[in-house]
């Protein structure tokens, strides 16, 4: 797929990626031969209905899964030639991750953990990029906090928090506001904005929602393991149109 | 669906959990199962061996004469050989010889004796009987017959490559000599039984070289099947009044009391191997009942729900009962199979430190299953009961909260309800010290355990965070999250320290009493011994060192003095006693006592010295009369002529050499303490002393120091040998953390995936899980050691009545132990964490 815009450079990219689960009669092409880029500075979402790939798409992409065949590329890397020891350095090195649930460790506290990839790896935080960070979603006052006390949208925001600290390539969120309230999940979508617009992140979002999605720069559709369709400058009526479109 | 079902349900669809609480059980019950069946195995060859001596005897007569030794041993008089006549007079008897069986040992071509050293099997020399009663058969050459020739049993003519033909030295109380080989005899269908080592002469060859002319052990009576054994018995005895001093046993009543003495030292083994498989099982219990925990927090939610749709709490409780019995029903049954193999290891290691038991095929007797199968299933039951409770307990909301996690309850309570014990059994150390029984001494000790299990789960958190500190500063992040996961639930760990903890402080205890004993013999031999060189007898507690050889010895040229000490069982005022036998005449210098009246060197051939306390409880002065009685029955009037401060080396009675001269009494000396003259070269005296020995075949020289040194190191045999039955214990605790470390990483998963997700990698999951077992092992560690500490320090101080003066603090030994424990913790977490490293980073962190 080509960009329309062609000074924007890439910062992920899926070439005729394929994902086969099973074999035979019960085969299921979760990917069919996707090729797909994410662009740097740009906030994409991936929406579809369930059973589409999306999730199995932001998995192989994040490298958190392996594809069956076609290659898929970080910051210029191929991940398939990577050993299991590389791949998950890369992860903690350039990859930030929001998840929808559980993305804490409850042993560390909030600070623990936002800069917990950077401990991984031995690393000195940034101290005024975690700031910087830290003053963008708001959290100031919670850090020496464990988990168990904060509430479901503050544990959301230390992982926004943590999924930015270690100043990835690219942060990949799974259905980042699916248990939150939508006031809570306005304010988590927000951040993730302004990480994009003020500190010039990349992100690529799963999510079902149409308003979550039309926070984004781009929407890519997927449906039967194939990408069918592309949005820019979403609204969310015009996602929920197109979504209403895949029920036909 | 009925509870039963239920249970097995609930058993067989969790089929790891299953076998870890399993492996408990079985590793629990095995070491008893092994200790029993080992024993039973035994008995029953030892039974077997003497009931097939003694086949073919119906008669056996001896002498009443008797004192008794410890362990069930005695040394009984001898009896005239001419009692023969007397005895084939009788109807019924068809034959009648003497039996001679006391300590021989054959020397090897290299001229070192053959045989085990140490606690082996014994050595013997005896006679050669023929006839219906022989014991022996000849399987090569013939029967001596005269008193140059020697036939020996077919394990040590071919342990000693001896051939007909060859010339053989024997040594034995009256000295050493050489026999020609003329047989090799076979014992039954065994070549030897029991692995001793057997030297047979004929009857009067045994007499002269081994006893005395004229006298034999007892003599074997062959009836000839016209009466009943019990009729010829009384019809031998009716030959003989009571001046004659004998006895006529039938050949049963000789076999059972031979199997009777055998099987009393047997049971004091069985008692002290049983000790130690308690002390497994109870370890074990604490991994029972920490895994029927475990999983019952993480079954909470599925309880909740079972009460939420209306099970009640008993049948809860019933459904996690009948889980533990089909556990300690399975675990036991598979325990008794380990059991076999840890028989085998028993006798093996038993073996390695120097206790050679002779072991005959595997008797495993209902009993030893039936008990092994009782004990297991009632501790499994007991260690999940209260786990049980607590499932029952769980509120039917409990199925909606997220998480399961152990609760904890009170601290507050905790700590009264846990230092309560812990501060009354300190008190009533305190109260022992301060002159209270020592039988106070084994409350005490259980209160202060009690009290420090139950502050466990109080002390675990602040324990792991201490200890987790410096490994947190040195591994960074992993190190910090295992020091967390160590502490993030103190009942889970203070409950898989515990077992550790338990292990540690015996084996503390065990290594501080050790290191307190050898200092206490280094200064005893230290202070007692002054010469310059030792001989001591190779064979420990049975036979000894020919008395002739002392006075060899003080022939060697460069020998300024040389002493013999020997132990001989002698009937003080009626009572057994071992006596410590000494010649007053050359001890001066060499062995000292210390003399509180009267002196050693004018002790006299009918003088007694009595120890302090002895001479107290007998109300003896000197110049009392104490009447001995030797093993041959030979009565004298002793008169007390010192009394000496008492001492660890010393009978409580110390009597001349010269008393048993012109008796039957055979007798051997232990020990020859040697002084060298001023200026002689050691090493011709070393040579000329070990000539001298080479002719009795028997014992070794020592200089001093090796001397000391091996007597304090006689400390680590028994030392040795409780380590390794400790083992068990120990491993059975590794198994525990090995257990709640798997069972915790699968409730961990999805923070591991996330973990894995966020970039740590798999060798940093591997880190993290490894020093969280390692703050596990040393938390139980730390407090073990110094529990143990504690607990060795108040044996020691309980036995002080003892003699036992000196408290070493075993520094080294502490540090091995923090080590191995270390170690433990290393190994412990290997399985653990590969199981770690291998959970599925999508599966976790998409489950919802």
């Amino acid at each position: 797929m080509s960009s329309e815009t062609p000074t924007l450079t890439v910062a992920a990219a899926s070439v005729h990626a394929s994902k086969i689960y099973g074999k035979g009669d019960s085969e299921v092409r979760a990917l069919d031969d996707v090729t797909v880029e994410f662009h740097d500075g740009e906030f994409t979402a991936i929406m579809g209905p369930s059973g589409s790939g999306k999730s199995t798409l932001m998995h192989c992409v994040a490298g958190l899964d392996e594809l069956t065949s076609g290659s898929v590329l970080i910051a210029g890397t191929d991940l398939s030639t990577l050993s299991d020891k590389e791949l998950t350095v890369l992860r903690r090195d350039q990859v930030g991750f929001i998840f929808q649930s559980f993305n804490l460790v409850p042993t560390l506290n909030a600070y623990e953990n936002i800069t917990l990839p950077l401990a991984l790896g031995g690393k000195k935080p940034n101290r005024d990029w975690v700031d910087k960070v830290v003053a963008t979603v708001g959290l100031g006052d919670r850090l020496k906090h464990r988990p168990s006390e904060l509430s479901g949208g503050q544990q959301q925001r230390v992982a926004v928090a943590r999924a930015l600290a270690n100043e990835p390539h690219i942060v990949f969120a799974d259905e980042p506001t699916g248990n939150l309230d939508s006031k809570t999940g306005h304010q988590i979508l927000d951040f993730m904005r302004k990480a994009v617009d003020e500190l010039g992140q990349t992100i690529v979002m799963v999510t079902h929602d149409p308003v979550a999605a039309s926070i984004a720069d781009r929407i890519i559709f997927l449906a039967d393991g194939k990408v069918v369709d592309e949005m820019r400058e979403p609204t969310p009526e015009k996602v929920l149109d197109r979504m209403k479109r895949f029920g036909e | 669906m009925s509870v039963l079902r239920l249970a097995f349900k609930s058993v067989v669809s969790r089929k790891a959990r299953l076998f870890l609480t399993s492996l408990a059980v079985i590793l629990g019950t095995s070491f008893l199962a092994g200790a029993t069946i080992f024993t039973d195995t035994l008995n029953k060859t030892f039974d077997t061996l003497f009931a097939e001596v003694f086949e073919e005897v119906d008669g056996f007569v001896r002498s009443t004469d008797v004192i008794e030794t410890d362990f069930g041993g005695e040394e009984r008089a001898r009896i005239p050989i001419a009692y023969v006549d007397r005895i084939t007079s009788v109807p019924g008897v068809a034959d009648a010889q003497g039996f001679i069986q006391t300590f021989a040992r054959i020397v090897g071509k290299d001229g070192t004796p053959l045989g085990s050293e140490g606690n082996g099997p014994p050595t013997f020399g005896g006679t050669f009987n023929t006839g219906e009663i022989a014991l022996w058969a000849v399987s090569e050459g013939r029967a001596p017959t005269n008193g140059t020739e020697v036939i020996l049993d077919e394990a040590s003519a071919e342990d000693g490559k001896y051939v007909i033909g060859d010339t053989v030295k024997i040594t034995a109380a009256a000295g050493s000599r050489e026999f020609t080989m003329v047989g090799i005899a076979n014992y039954g269908d065994v070549s030897s039984p029991g692995g001793a080592t057997f030297a047979l002469f004929d009857d009067i060859t045994a007499m002269d070289f081994l006893t005395q002319p004229g006298l034999v052990d007892a003599i074997l009576v062959a009836g000839d099947a016209t009466v009943s054994n019990t009729a010829l018995a009384d019809a031998i005895q009716a030959q003989f009044g009571p001046q004659d001093r004998v006895e006529t046993l039938t050949g049963d009543e000789i076999t059972k009391e031979t199997q009777d003495q055998i099987g009393a030292a047997l049971d004091f083994l069985g008692t002290f191997l049983k000790i130690f498989s308690y002390i497994a099982l109870g370890v074990a219990a604490f991994v029972i009942y920490n895994v029927f925990s475990i999983s019952a927090a993480q079954r909470e939610r599925e309880n909740a729900l079972m009460r939420a749709v209306g099970a009640s709490k008993k049948q809860i409780r019933r459904i996690v009962l009948l889980e533990a019995l089909v556990i300690g029903v399975v675990g036991s049954a598979l325990g008794i199979l380990a059991g076999i193999g840890i028989s085998r290891g028993l006798s093996a290691m038993l073996k390695a430190f120097g206790v050679d038991l002779p072991s005959k095929g595997l008797t495993i007797t209902s009993a030893a299953i039936t008990g092994t199968l009782q004990i297991g299933i009632i501790v499994t039951l007991v260690s999940a009961y209260f786990p049980a409770r607590a499932a029952g307990k769980v509120p039917p909301l409990a199925a909606m909260r997220a998480t399961a996690l152990e609760t904890i309850g009170s601290m507050r309570t905790r700590l009264i309800v846990g230092f309560t014990p812990l501060l009354v059994g300190i008190g009533v150390v305190l109260a022992v010290v301060g002159g209270l029984g020592a039988v106070w001494l084994g409350l005490a000790i259980l209160l202060v355990f009690s009290g420090v299990l139950i502050l466990g789960p109080v002390t675990s958190r602040p324990l792991a965070m201490a200890i987790g500190a410096p490994i947190a500063k040195v591994r960074g992040v992993t190190g910090e999250m295992a020091r967390q996961n160590a502490a993030r639930n103190p009942k889970r760990t203070a409950r898989t320290a515990a077992p550790v903890l338990i292990g540690v402080a015996l084996v503390t205890a065990v290594t501080a009493l050790a290191a307190s004993l050898r200092a206490e013999v280094r200064d005893i031999v230290g202070e007692q011994f002054r010469g310059d060189y030792v001989v001591s007898v190779t064979s420990q507690g049975f036979g000894g060192l020919s008395p002739l050889l002392v006075d060899d010895i003080n022939e060697v040229e460069g020998v300024a003095n040389a002493t013999a000490i020997g132990y001989t069982p002698v009937l003080v005022n009626t009572k057994s006693a071992l006596t410590t036998v000494v010649d007053p005449a050359t001890t001066e210098g060499l062995f000292e006592l210390t003399m509180l009246e009267g002196e050693l060197s004018s002790l006299d051939a009918t003088g007694i010295l009595v120890e302090k306390d002895k001479a107290e409880r007998e109300s003896w002065t000197i110049g009392s009369d104490v009447p001995l009685k030797l093993s041959d029955g030979t009565e004298v009037a002793a008169k007390v002529q010192g009394i000496y401060d008492s001492n660890d080396f010393v009978a409580n009675t110390v009597v001349s050499r010269r008393l048993f001269e012109g008796t039957g009494v055979t007798r051997f000396d232990q020990q020859i303490y040697i002084e060298v003259e001023e200026g002689a070269d050691s090493a011709t005296v070393e040579a000329a002393l070990d000539a001298a020995i080479a002719e009795y075949g028997n014992g070794k020289v020592q200089s001093r120091d090796e001397f000391i040194d091996e007597q304090a190191n006689q400390v680590n045999q028994l030392l040795g040998l409780i380590y390794g039955l400790l083992a068990l214990s120990v491993i059975i605790a590794a198994v525990g953390i090995v257990i709640t470390l798997l069972l915790s990483v699968y409730e961990r998963r999805r923070e591991l995936g996330l973990l894995r997700a966020v970039g740590m990698t798999r060798s940093q999951v591997r880190t993290s899980v490894r020093w969280e077992s390692v703050i596990t092992s040393l938390i139980g560690a730390v407090a073990g050691v110094i529990l143990g500490l504690g607990l060795g320090f108040v044996i020691i101080l309980s036995l002080a009545d003892e003699g036992l003066s000196n408290y070493a603090f075993p520094v080294g030994g502490i540090i091995s132990i923090l080590i191995l424990s270390f170690v433990v913790g290393v190994l412990a977490s290997v399985y653990p964490a590969y199981r770690a490293t291998r959970v599925d980073i999508l599966d976790a962190i998409t489950t919802t």
